[in-house]
């Protein structure tokens, strides 16, 4: 196999994947009855999905694979996250965590 | 307007500011294609079928560290599986859909129109969801093909130190904040908090968040009681 045609086996393979973890449950939904324990356990999907994405990402920076903390990015969601409890404002917690972030990668590294 | 008009622009607008942290992924993802030594249609191709930002950086990168191609699949799947998830929470939210677009939908599942779906469009009494959905959607795509393709040719673009993908996180934050409603709700956060920040860095195979996600759900799971009914 080429380089090209096995990169596209990939993409046909994972869009297929993909597509079917994601349909699956939207097309069966009504002729399958869900189990009362996975409703149970569907309750905090978002919060627990949100929360997955969001602190790996606000502690850590990933460089050629290898995690490190990331001391600007903490302190910038932190604010962020103090901003997003009290307006519930998607744009004004973009706006106030970028400008920490950036403030904090200006001024830390040379507190330390 | 009509209605279904009304709701698709509602869906737009709701994810407009979100729009901003799919660029720099997108570039990264397009950028990544080349990179690994392949042309604009995969670049293109990969994006329009895969759709799904994480996994598709996931695959190319262990591709072109030469990566098993069982390993590039089954990585990338799994990087995948949470939408498994999201699926099945979402499905009743949709379940007006007629069986012709529900397939449809499922394509349009990734995790920003999950949350803007979830947290906000649902919940709003003048918008239908299911074309609340479709606008978000249409946004992202929109922005997610523009941004993959000026990566393909023009490479990363932003310069790495401008942070801009720490937008994906602060756009999550900003969607979790209202779904902390209830002492379940924060205590489903913690879990899943901790269990992210010591698994995601240790798991193989970027299996952390997944693990994570599932630990919190189970805490939900068993902490709920009916007295605790929120709009988690």
């Amino acid at each position: 196999m080429t380089p090209t045609v096995t990169f596209w086996l990939i993409i046909i393979v994972l869009a297929a994947g993909t597509w079917a973890m994601r349909s699956l449950p939207i097309m069966l939904h009504g002729h399958v009855p869900l189990p009362a324990w996975a409703e149970r356990l569907l309750r905090y999907v978002p919060v627990a999905a949100l929360t997955a994405i969001a602190v790996p990402a606000s502690l850590y920076l990933k460089t050629n694979g290898v995690y490190h903390l990331e001391p600007p990015r903490i302190l910038a969601a932190v604010a962020a996250m103090l901003v997003a409890l009290r307006t519930k404002n998607v744009v004004a917690t973009l706006a106030v965590g970028m400008a920490v972030l950036w403030a904090a990668q200006a001024f830390l590294p040379r507190l330390g | 307007m009509s209605r279904t008009r009304h709701s698709l622009g509602a869906g737009a607008r709701d994810i407009a500011p979100i729009l901003l942290g799919i660029v720099p992924f997108g570039l990264v993802a397009g950028s990544a294609v080349i990179a690994a030594g392949f042309r604009l249609p995969e670049a293109v191709g990969m994006s329009l079928l895969v759709n799904a930002g994480a996994s598709q950086i996931a695959a190319t990168s262990l591709y072109a560290e030469h990566a098993p191609l069982f390993v590039v699949i089954a990585t990338a799947l799994i990087v995948n599986a949470r939408m498994f998830i999201y699926s099945t929470s979402i499905a009743p939210v949709l379940g007006d859909a007629s069986w012709r677009l529900r397939p449809l939908l499922g394509h349009m599942l990734v995790d920003q129109n999950y949350a803007s779906t979830m947290t906000r469009g649902r919940f709003r009494e003048d918008v239908d969801v299911i074309p609340y959905y479709i606008g978000a959607w249409l946004a992202l795509a929109g922005v997610w093909q523009l941004s993959t393709l000026a990566g393909a040719l023009a490479g990363p673009l932003v310069p790495p130190s401008w942070g801009l993908d720490f937008a994906v996180p602060l756009v999550f934050l900003a969607l979790l904040a209202p779904s902390l409603k209830s002492r379940v709700a924060w205590e489903v956060c913690a879990v899943t908090a901790v269990a992210a920040a010591l698994l995601v860095p240790t798991l193989p195979m970027q299996t952390g968040l997944i693990v994570a996600m599932l630990a919190g759900m189970a805490w939900g799971a068993v902490r709920h009681t009916d007295a605790e009914e929120v709009r988690a």
